[in-house]
């Protein structure tokens, strides 16, 4: 190894001094299956040598500074049949061409699938993607997501630099800036959020086996939309292009704490996340089906999937290539910890609390390419994903739980049961085409996206003195707790989103070194919402819970109070239909609301060339109109109302890339951009959770009323954006890279607690601006190759260290108010030290291939949410992840896959910051528990291709 | 090879048989008689009505609003005056509530105020159209107003629990009316999923206004409910109120003289008192607590035995309290806190909170402490078999009910 090291410093030198007596070797690489279209990212190595490089966009590479000599070259590429080109004999002072054109490896195809136009599954390909682009871009391909053993793209995007995963969520955080500063595109196009309270979808429900690769955008660049802070993250689908292969797999894993547990779920919803009563009334739904959660058999989890894909040539030179995959996998998750409520007073605490949480994801795609010529090209992609995450939440099984609140006991005894099912269906439609003629490429693509969210059913039950449970005197019993109607409630909630978009991009290259780009970019988004909750009004206080378990004794229709004083329970509703009552009775909706977002923008830029530079200035024009319609209770005459906003943005951006070397590059960007505020964000209405009351604030959209104070007229934030980074990619797959970066965001939007008499978290522009720093290092390396110049160990590692602090006003007086005692903090989710590191070690024993991962993952301490007035930050704890990943390749038909996530098992935490020292405490960007650990997850996969 | 492919998919056919969820949801027939509230709006009806006209109220009035007694009145909605408005009701009249609407309240906003003024003999009457009523029916009184409140700091004010309305400020002599022989009946309805209105809620009102003669009886949430302010409270009655029946927080300053409480099978407690409001923090500056004075104050409950505690004190709240009779709980008195934050404790060792003159009648545990700081039951108390409490059955006569 330390040879290796030694002579690749020696080549180092050697090609900066340069040796005028060599000779070189050029050439170009053509693609047999494309009608000989140049081929880029093809390795071409020296046999014999440490020589080698990667063939470029246009097909063409070179190898300087050979000595002279009779070499064989070897051409290699994922997929493809490798060639060996003997005899190529190199003179001093004289280039020698070697032109090849490669095939497609029948053999190979079924591992890889190829994208049509560049082929970004390889890592040593993405890097070089990297190396190429006009902007500063992090790729991540499927082979590297297979090795490191992402299973989607929430984990896959997560082991890029500055990029962090916040446990037991699927939130990402782009060098500490969270969900409002992210965007997400699919294939280019924007995708719709499956949560309300969220702008972009969860990335963990798109499958490894739908992504061709993911690329996270850390500068801007004009064909984004403007709403751009922190970063854009693009998936793109999966293509196939070749002769033909079905591939199946089937696997199985387990959960080391959900293993050994009576497994419940919440009752109605299947094995496949799937719900078959959404077209119920909710009032018939609760009135014919009890609330007490169900018992599932042996909690092991299973994965199977299937994927194919196969293309036809034409005689008129057209290909027809077809790719589809559909896949299931389920999960079982059992936490136990903590639950607590603590302000500056301890609210609510449940010391023992569990969860059972049981997850499904299905997916399926189906892509059609249809080549027509070599200048025309059409791609059909459809995309289905149906996720449900099933959790059941006792709180307080310790009879020992506390409410200060509490009615009938505040030391002990108070006890909560959480049951609910949420069911996320995305679809997704694209239209994409590619034309060239001459000098000008025309690329295009529409969309049709449609998401509906339900959360039908949750069930919520309150009971007090539930230690009266455990003592086995029939004369002391539990009751329930019924300070408002709704202690015990079932509510159902639906969202549905529509979005219609489209892009198109026509570039003009009038010449090698100057390119035109211009482009308009649509989009048109329509949010649905609505919800009901039914409340169990208990009549008599006194009632007696004498088995907690079987509550359906209890909640159903023989015990409804039919007439006063009988029974056990009267249904309420908030809003009755008029002219019936709001008891035992269907209602209305409590709040609904229709959003609707409309963006276009047009942009230009130029990608002006030269010897070691590349430099592309653009420029956005874009214009912003949304607007929320709502009807929603508690607001009493603004409860029916709408708020609006219109606003058009000039965005300049520069992209300067300067070759230093073939192998290193310097860039530098710089931009404006904006950051838009949500509908949820200022529609004035409040949204329930389980502890946590959220709602939006109509100053965000800007006010001038004199008497308020800290409110100004300012409806976004402006972002200004700046990037250094120094990149350097030494060797096949490898990389060492430094950045700089700095961003400046004015007026920025926080969710903090208002002051009103509940406590409701509310939307405020905090201060006047805040400010992020960092320094980001990422580094590539091949430890240990064998004598084929494969890798055998290599080790990757990347760390963002940052500094971040925002301006906090004192007092902010506006439509809702709230104040500040320091006048400065950190910036919500950043955390000041992010690592990803990875180790892969892949020896070969004849055709055994096997290859094991160690990947591990940390985050230090960051705000999750930023105290106000009186009370302190709760902050998220830092959390190392390790996981190992053993691909098994028994055969070129069969691989046995194993892994061990989560070795490390730390807790995740949350706790507040308080006059008396941190309190562990639960968040609302967590789960329903906090202080627990997530188990190791142990698995087991077959892989078989037919 | 297609053999196990068609093997596969056989496994996948019986699990997906067995596996998917099913909509066995049954038409479920009920008859019910207990829809007895429904409401028909046409109906005239109520007490006052001498052949006038029914109207229904409901909406924000920018100018004054003067009942007339020659007219019925029916509250269908949000009644909200804004600032500079009165709302001026005569004496004797009924106001009937829309029962089982949301939203359905009376709020008199920072800046407005009320003028109702009935007499013992013919008090206003806030009440539930339904012909069986009940508690909860529709939402309550809602005064707001500009005395301080210790939630913000400053000129800053907070927005209420209900309809998100201003309130607090720096002017501890703002006045806010009149309500003088009022009685509110059946309130508590439910705003959201976790906010009930109260019977009469005052929100920073300030102690130029009258309360005197105001009686919450039904009512589904608190009776009384301060939420800061310096307003005086004179002969107040909350009879069957289903959780505290007194309530105070964000550092309420005033005097309650004459107060008589009453549970019925639902309650929760006589008094409960928080120093500041704990959701979001005590965030005056300097900083202070709830410090009310209570003068001749009679709580009753349901018997030690089924009922747990008559006045309970949290969060750093201070409280002076004259003559006092307790009757009927498992405790009298339960104080918690801590000795950071909320330092409930420290008041009653500093003297600032105390007790009076008592009368402790069934009552199991006279003091219990949860405050973390240790004082015995004389730090708190004097006088104790002193209390007489209050004289309800002389100042409640006539215009009360529920007795």
């Amino acid at each position: 190894m330390r040879q290796k090291i030694t002579l690749t410093i020696l080549l180092f030198f050697t090609f900066i001094i340069g040796f005028a007596q060599n000779g070189s070797i050029v050439g170009k690489v053509q693609d047999k299956e494309t009608n000989n279209d140049p081929l880029p990212f093809v390795n071409i190595t020296v046999k014999g040598t440490s020589k080698g490089t990667t063939s470029d966009l246009d097909g063409l590479y070179q190898i300087p500074d050979v000595a002279p000599g009779t070499y064989t070259l070897i051409f290699s590429f994922v997929g493809y049949k490798t060639q060996e080109v003997e005899n190529v004999i190199v003179n001093a002072g004289k280039i020698t061409n070697v032109d090849v054109i490669m095939t497609v490896n029948a053999a190979a195809l079924d591992q890889v699938v190829i994208t049509a136009t560049t082929r970004k599954v390889s890592e040593a390909a993405t890097l070089l993607e990297q190396k190429k682009s006009k902007d500063i871009v992090q790729i991540i391909g499927a082979e590297e997501l297979a090795r490191k053993g992402a299973g989607d793209a929430a984990a896959a995007v997560s082991k890029i630099s500055g990029i962090s995963r916040q446990e037991g969520s699927s939130n990402v955080y782009v060098r500490g800036l969270g969900d409002r500063y992210l965007n997400t595109t699919f294939n280019g196009l924007p995708l719709p959020s499956n949560d309300i309270n969220k702008k972009n979808i969860e990335l963990g429900l798109f499958a490894t086996d739908v992504i061709e690769n993911i690329s996270v955008s850390k500068a801007y660049s004009s064909k984004q939309y403007g709403d751009f802070a922190a970063g854009n993250v693009n998936i793109n689908s999966k293509d196939y292009k070749g002769k033909g292969y079905v591939e199946a797999f089937v696997g199985t894993s387990v959960n080391t704490n959900a293993i050994g547990e009576d497994f419940v779920v919440s009752e109605g919803s299947g094995f496949f996340g799937d719900y078959a009563r959404h077209n119920q009334n909710p009032f018939a739904v609760i009135l014919s089906h009890g609330v007490d959660p169900e018992d599932v058999s042996a909690p092991i989890n299973v994965n199977f999937g299937i994927s194919g894909g196969k293309s036809w040539d034409f005689e008129n030179g057209s290909r027809l290539s077809v790719f589809g995959t559909a896949s299931f996998e389920n999960g079982y998750e059992y936490r136990r910890g903590e639950a607590t409520d603590f302000t500056t007073v301890e609210k609510k605490a449940f010391e023992d609390a569990e969860e059972f949480e049981y997850s499904t994801t299905t997916t399926a795609m189906g892509t059609v390419n249809y080549k027509i010529d070599d200048k025309n090209k059409l791609k059909f992609n459809s995309l289905f994903i149906n996720s449900s995450t099933n959790e059941v939440g006792y709180f307080g099984i310790d009879g020992q739980g506390r409410n200060r609140d509490a009615i009938l006991n505040t030391d002990e005894g108070f006890y909560q049961m959480n049951a609910q099912f949420d069911q996320n269906q995305v679809y997704v439609n694209q239209l994409i085409g590619n034309h060239k003629s001459g000098k000008f490429e025309l690329d295009w693509a529409a969309g049709y996206n449609f998401v509906l969210a339900k959360q039908p059913d949750r069930r919520r039950i309150s009971i007090e003195n539930y230690q009266f449970a455990f003592d086995n005197d029939p004369t002391t019993n539990p009751t329930f707790f019924s300070n408002v109607d709704y202690d015990n409630q079932r509510y159902f909630q639906d969202i549905d989103d529509t979005e219609f978009n489209g892009r198109i991009n026509l570039q003009y290259e009038a010449n090698e070194n100057f390119k035109l780009n211009f482009g308009y970019n649509a989009r048109s988004k329509e949010r649905n919402f609505e919800n009901i909750r039914y409340g169990y009004d208990i009549i008599d206080s006194d009632f007696a819970v004498t088995d907690v378990n079987n509550l359906d004794a209890v909640f159903n229709p023989s015990n409804l109070s039919l007439s006063s004083g009988q029974g056990i329970y009267a249904i309420k509703v908030i809003n009755a239909i008029p002219t019936l009552s709001n008891t035992n009775r269907p209602g209305l909706p409590e709040n609904t609301y229709t959003g609707n977002l409309d963006l276009f923008a047009g942009y230009a830029d130029a990608e002006i060339k030269s010897d070691k530079w590349l430099i592309v200035p653009g420029i956005r024009f874009e214009s912003f109109d949304q607007s929320i319609s709502y009807d929603v209770i508690n607001l009493g005459n603004n409860g029916n109302s709408s708020a609006s906003a219109y606003e058009n943005f000039i965005l300049p951006s520069l992209n300067i890339k300067y070759a230093l070397t073939e192998e290193q590059n310097l860039r530098l960007s710089a931009s404006r951009t904006v950051s838009l505020p949500e509908f949820k964000e200022t529609a004035p209405f409040v949204y329930i959770d389980v502890t946590n009351r959220i709602g939006g604030n109509p100053d965000l959209l800007g006010s001038n009323n004199p008497d308020f104070i800290n409110v100004s007229d300012v409806s976004y934030s402006n972002v200004l954006n700046f990037d250094l980074k120094y990149e350097w990619f030494y060797g096949k797959g490898e990389i060492f890279s430094v950045s700089a970066f700095a961003k400046r965001i004015s007026d920025p939007v926080n969710r903090v607690v208002a002051f009103d008499a509940t406590g409701t978290q509310r939307y405020f522009r905090t201060g006047e601006e805040a400010r992020v720093y960092g320094i980001e290092v990422e580094f590539r390396k091949n430890l240990l190759q064998n004598e084929d110049e494969e890798t055998l160990l290599a080790a990757g590692f990347n760390t963002t260290l940052m500094h971040t602090e925002q301006d906090l006003f004192d007092v902010i007086q506006g439509t809702y108010s709230v104040n500040f005692r320091n006048d400065k903090d950190e910036l919500q989710g950043a955390s000041p030290i992010i690592i990803n590191a990875d180790v892969s070690y892949s020896p070969t024993f004849g055709s055994y291939k096997p290859t094991g991962n160690l990947v591990f993952s940390y985050f230090s301490d960051r705000i999750d949410a930023l105290g106000s007035g009186q009370l302190g930050n709760i902050i998220e704890k830092a959390v190392p992840t390790l996981d190992f990943i053993l691909k098994n390749k028994i055969s070129d038909k069969f691989e046995v896959n194993f892994s061990i996530r989560n070795i490390l098992n730390p807790d995740i935490k949350y706790v507040r910051e308080t006059s008396g020292g941190d309190v562990l405490v639960t968040s609302t960007n967590g789960k329903g528990v906090s202080g627990y650990d997530r188990g190791r997850n142990i698995g087991l996969q077959l892989k078989y291709k037919f | 090879m297609k053999n196990r492919i068609l093997f596969g998919f056989a496994l996948l056919g019986a699990l997906l048989m067995t596996s998917c969820a099913s909509d066995d949801t049954a038409d479920i027939n009920i008859t019910d008689n207990s829809d007895n509230s429904v409401t028909n709006n046409n109906t005239t009806g109520g007490s006052g009505g001498t052949g006038g006209q029914t109207i229904f109220l409901s909406g924000t009035y920018t100018t004054d609003l003067t009942l007339d007694a020659n007219n019925t009145y029916k509250i269908n909605g949000s009644l909200i005056m804004a600032s500079g408005t009165t709302l001026t009701i005569p004496p004797c009249m009924t106001i009937e509530a829309l029962a089982g609407g949301a939203d359905v309240y009376v709020a008199i906003s920072q800046g407005a105020r009320i003028d109702a003024q009935g007499t013992a003999d013919c008090p206003i009457i806030f009440t539930s159209d339904a012909s069986a009523p009940a508690a909860g029916d529709w939402g309550g009184l809602i005064l707001l107003g500009s005395a301080p409140i210790n939630s913000v700091s400053g000129t800053a004010t907070s927005t209420s629990e209900i309809a998100s309305l201003p309130y607090g400020g720096t002017n501890a002599s703002d006045n806010s009316g009149t309500l003088r022989y009022v009685r509110v009946q059946y309130s508590g309805g439910s705003a959201d999923g976790q906010s009930e209105n109260n019977g009469v809620s005052f929100y920073g009102v300030g102690n130029q206004t009258t309360v005197e003669y105001v009686q919450v009886f039904e009512g589904k949430d608190d009776g009384f409910e301060f939420f800061g302010g310096t307003v005086n409270a004179n002969f107040i009655s909350v009879v069957n109120a289903q959780d505290d029946s007194i309530d105070w927080t964000e550092g309420y300053t005033g005097t309650i003289t004459n107060a008589y409480v009453k549970h019925g099978a639902d309650h929760d407690k006589g008094i409960e008192a928080d120093g500041f409001n704990t959701d979001i923090g005590n965030n005056s500056n300097p900083i202070y607590f709830s410090a009310p004075t209570v003068n001749n104050l009679t709580i009753i409950g349901l018997g030690s035995a089924n009922s747990s505690e008559a006045i309970r004190l949290r969060a750093g709240t201070r409280a002076t309290f004259n003559n006092v009779s307790l009757e009927g709980y498992a405790e009298g008195f339960d104080l918690d806190g801590n000795d950071t934050d909320s330092p409930t404790g420290a008041g009653v060792t500093s003297g600032e909170t105390s007790v009076t003159d008592i009368l402790f009648t069934d009552i199991t545990l006279k003091v219990k402490n949860d405050t973390g700081v240790s004082f015995t039951d004389a730090d708190l108390i004097s006088g104790d078999g002193n209390g007489t409490g209050t004289d309800y059955a002389t100042w409640g006569a006539g215009w009360t009910v529920g007795n």
